[in-house]
């Protein structure tokens, strides 16, 4: 998710500069009032340091043949609390952007924002704490918190590319794109981070009851139900925002078609057979010709890339689900060893 | 000098560290702290600095050790530790030995003067701005060591110096450290080392002092030594393949 | 595990390139620093078709590469792997944006394919300016310049830590990773339902060892409180590479935008 300096406007990059700045200032003011600050910093600097060496091991995801890293905005702030897993985070950030070239170096304040604002200073305080506060199973708060800041990081990616006017990728493609993926993205990782949350639990639950957190794990709430809570969730979202998209067809078939209106593509036939001709092989569902020649959807309500979006979630989410009853049934029979 | 008086440390556990240790190490004199793992090393040098709390009384050049005084006692007590990586935690060498010297504010010419010294003592001028991460076990350690003499103490506490050490790296250190006049205690596995750098040895065992006497008595009593969970200076009659 | 070796490699060959000696290296690190930025904001300025008019800031990172003797493939190397999400965001242009900009017998050259040149452009040059930086300027001088400038010390001696314990903590997750798979079923990667144990022992050896470098610091007096630092004013030679440098970066955008508009008026 770290923006490159080549999609963003100077206006843009001042913004979310000055905004990183601020809650990053304030972060530090927070902190500062408490008195384990000093004894915090070694272990945000580790910490952080292990988040950089671990965004680097990809684990194997079944079932899609492809390999994801964690992020660690939550499993940080669950771990040493929201404002100092911000700094953290934002230390990282710096350290890749100037010796990775990951995120660039005035897409920084954006890069800040949307991985360690969102998920530090808005999901955890906003789901994470208060669930875990009422008792809530650990699994709920975590995924949910991790989900909620993907999504919201996502978004932000999205609002802050479409405000720079770099990309000529309409809004709701761009954003179609990156919602699914990144729910997917986020669910994956709330799932590793439960599990990661759990050992350290067992090992050593005073880590967690210093930064706030209530000890007990209950083990009442089948994850799989908790999952399926989701899945539905997911789909009532991206059905929704597929309703909206289809409203305002700004989807990337319908703007091809809507050029093949005028005449100056007459002059880049070849150009343009090739891009549709791609299109239509890329096309999990041979339903464009539901699309008429007017660059209307026949459908008015159903949206391709929404639906696509969810059915992948969807699947990722199912797969995600059968994984961690393996993963139960892997901790009872070490259990019982 | 260094005078230990009925120290005790228990943790959050129960678990006893240190039981009523007391002992007394004269100016320049050089103590070896031996015992096996367990048997409360580490715990009493954490004491002696006030990083862990604990009972008793401590004296450090006649200055007693409270909560008060916590600095000024750790300017006098400097403790070189077993992974010389914990105390290698900014990005450059320069920066490591200085960063004590920072914290008792002294100004830059000054600290850049002391730290020149220091790596000529010790012979590792060409580590100055090099990253801690690049340079060899031995040399780590040097480096390490550096960043608590260049502070002045006049005791110095030693968790495990041959740890991570090869064969050459361990022979520099031991010409170093008996180069050195500070009172030192040596905590440590290393009973040959034990024996060419420090004169005397206390064994601890189970937290409490066991013995306290001349190195060349008591580390190579095989019977003493036995009792403590050590073996002693030439004790194991292996045959050599 | 090469691939974690290879990118700590990464950031310490950079460090190891900044200890060098040249009339770049000697330069002030906020001159450095204001040049990179100036810089940036003048490519980021342009619109998304001024290929053209961004292409004379080339100058300024071969030029640097060439004074400060950084090897040009380095950076290269790095450049090319900040492509691919510049590329997904540009190619979209190219479908989407269709007017020509002139033709070459059939083939047209269309303004969508304009605006992916000047993406990947962009994306070379403020990639090369960064690693450039970071190439003659030493991390600690870096730091040095952060404090100098009033920034918070607990934010930067994190800055610093976390940089230092980087090594440490992938070479520490390295040897595990080795350890693991010689026992695994794979043989390859990292199982998903292994990464809860793997991640989790090696935070647990974390804040071990953080407590342990906790000791150390306080050891020697460590207090969360800000220290004075040492002047270092900026000299001549800075001032004439920042007023050059910022001038040339300047009259080109200015120019540009003349020129711009004299093709219009």
């Amino acid at each position: 998710m770290h923006m490159a300096d080549a999609l963003l406007s100077p206006s843009v990059a001042v913004a979310m500069y000055a905004t990183s700045i601020s809650a990053v200032g304030y972060a530090i003011h927070k902190i500062k009032e408490d008195e384990l600050t000093e004894k915090r910093l070694p272990i945000m600097a580790v910490t952080g340091a292990l988040v950089f060496a671990a965004q680097m091991i990809n684990f194997t995801i079944p079932g899609t043949g492809s390999s994801g890293h964690i992020v660690g905005g939550i499993l940080l702030a669950a771990l040493i609390g929201g404002y100092p897993a911000l700094l953290t985070i934002a230390s990282v950030l710096i350290i890749q952007c100037l010796f990775f070239a990951d995120g660039g170096l005035l897409a920084l304040g954006c890069n800040i924002f949307n991985m360690g604002v969102l998920p530090c200073l808005v999901a955890y305080p906003l789901v994470f704490k208060p669930l875990r506060q009422k008792g809530k199973h650990l699994a709920l708060a975590t995924i949910s918190a991790t989900v909620l800041g993907l999504q919201l990081g996502a978004f932000s990616v999205v609002l802050e590319t479409f405000a720079s006017g770099i990309t000529e990728l309409p809004f709701s493609t761009f954003a179609l794109l990156m919602q699914p993926i990144h729910l997917a993205i986020g669910i994956v990782e709330g799932v590793v981070t439960v599990a990661i949350l759990r050992f350290v639990y067992q090992m050593r639950p005073e880590i967690l009851a210093s930064a706030g957190q209530r000890v007990a794990i209950s083990s009442g709430i089948s994850i799989k139900k908790i999952i399926v809570a989701l899945t539905l969730i997911t789909v009532l979202v991206s059905g929704g925002l597929s309703l909206y998209a289809s409203k305002n067809p700004d989807g990337l078939e319908w703007a091809i078609a809507r050029t093949t209106g005028t005449s100056e593509l007459e002059a880049q036939g070849e150009i343009f057979s090739v891009s549709s001709a791609l299109q239509e092989s890329l096309a999990i569902f041979p339903d464009y010709e539901l699309i008429n020649a007017n660059g209307k959807s026949i459908f008015q309500n159903i949206s391709i890339p929404g639906i696509v979006g969810s059915i992948f979630a969807c699947t990722l989410v199912g797969a995600a689900g059968i994984l961690l009853a393996k993963i139960k049934k892997g901790k009872r029979t070490a259990t019982n060893e | 000098m260094l005078k230990i008086e009925k120290l005790s440390v228990r943790y959050p556990d129960q678990t006893i560290g240190i039981d009523n240790v007391s002992l007394c190490a004269k100016e320049g004199e050089s103590v070896a702290l031996i015992g096996a793992n367990g048997a409360g090393k580490t715990s009493l040098i954490m004491a002696l600095v006030g990083v862990i709390p604990s009972n008793g009384n401590v004296f450090a050049d006649n200055v007693k050790l409270n909560k008060d005084n916590l600095n000024e006692i750790r300017n006098k007590i400097g403790v070189v530790f077993q992974n010389p990586d914990d105390q290698l935690f900014m990005p450059t060498i320069y920066d490591n030995i200085a960063f004590g010297l920072r914290n008792m504010g002294m100004n830059e010419l000054e600290i850049n003067a002391r730290i020149e010294t220091c790596l000529s003592l010790l012979n590792i001028k060409h580590l100055r701005n090099k990253t801690a991460l690049k340079i060899s076990g031995g040399e780590k350690r040097m480096a390490a060591l550096a960043t608590v003499l260049v502070m002045e103490p006049s005791i110095m506490l030693f968790d495990e110096p041959t740890a991570f050490l090869d064969p050459k790296a361990r022979r520099i250190l031991l010409s170093v450290l008996n180069g050195l006049q500070h009172t030192k205690i040596i905590a440590t596995h290393d009973l040959m080392f034990a024996a060419e750098t420090c004169k005397r040895s206390v064994l601890l065992k189970d937290g409490s002092v066991f013995a306290d006497g001349p190195s060349k008595e008591l580390l190579y009593d095989v019977q003493l030594m036995d009792k403590c969970g050590v073996e002693a200076i030439g004790a194991c009659g292996r045959e050599i393949y | 595990m090469t691939d974690i070796r290879s990118k700590i490699e990464q950031i310490y060959s950079l460090e190891q390139l900044s200890a060098q000696n040249s009339c770049v290296h000697g330069l002030h690190p906020l001159a450095k620093i204001c040049s990179t930025i100036l810089y940036i904001v003048c490519i980021l300025s342009f619109d998304r078709y001024a290929f053209f008019e961004i292409l004379p800031y080339a100058f300024y990172p071969l030029l640097l590469i060439f004074l400060a003797k950084v090897p040009i493939g380095m950076i290269f190397k790095r450049v090319i792997i900040a492509l691919p999400f510049c590329l997904f965001a540009g190619v979209s242009n190219v479908f989407l944006d269709t007017a020509p900009v002139m033709q070459f017998g059939e083939f047209s050259f269309t303004f969508g394919m304009l605006s992916l040149f000047t993406i990947v452009l962009r994306t070379l040059l403020c990639v090369s300016a960064v690693l450039i930086l970071v190439a003659v300027t030493p991390f600690d001088e870096l730091t040095e310049e952060l404090r100098r400038m009033h920034l918070p010390n607990i934010f930067i001696t994190l800055l610093e830590m976390t940089y230092r314990y980087i090594g440490v903590l992938a070479e520490e997750a390295a040897t595990m990773f080795i350890g693991y798979r010689l026992r695994s079923r794979t043989g390859s990667g990292l199982e998903m339902k292994d990464m809860g144990s793997f991640i989790g022992q090696l935070l647990l050896r974390s804040f071990d060892r953080a407590d342990r470098v906790y000791q150390a610091m306080k050891c020697r007096g460590y207090a969360l409180r800000n220290f004075s630092h040492a002047q270092n004013n900026l000299d001549k030679h800075d001032w004439c590479f920042i007023l050059l440098t910022g001038g040339i970066f300047l009259l080109l955008r200015w120019g540009a935008s003349q020129y711009v508009a004299g093709r219009f008026f």
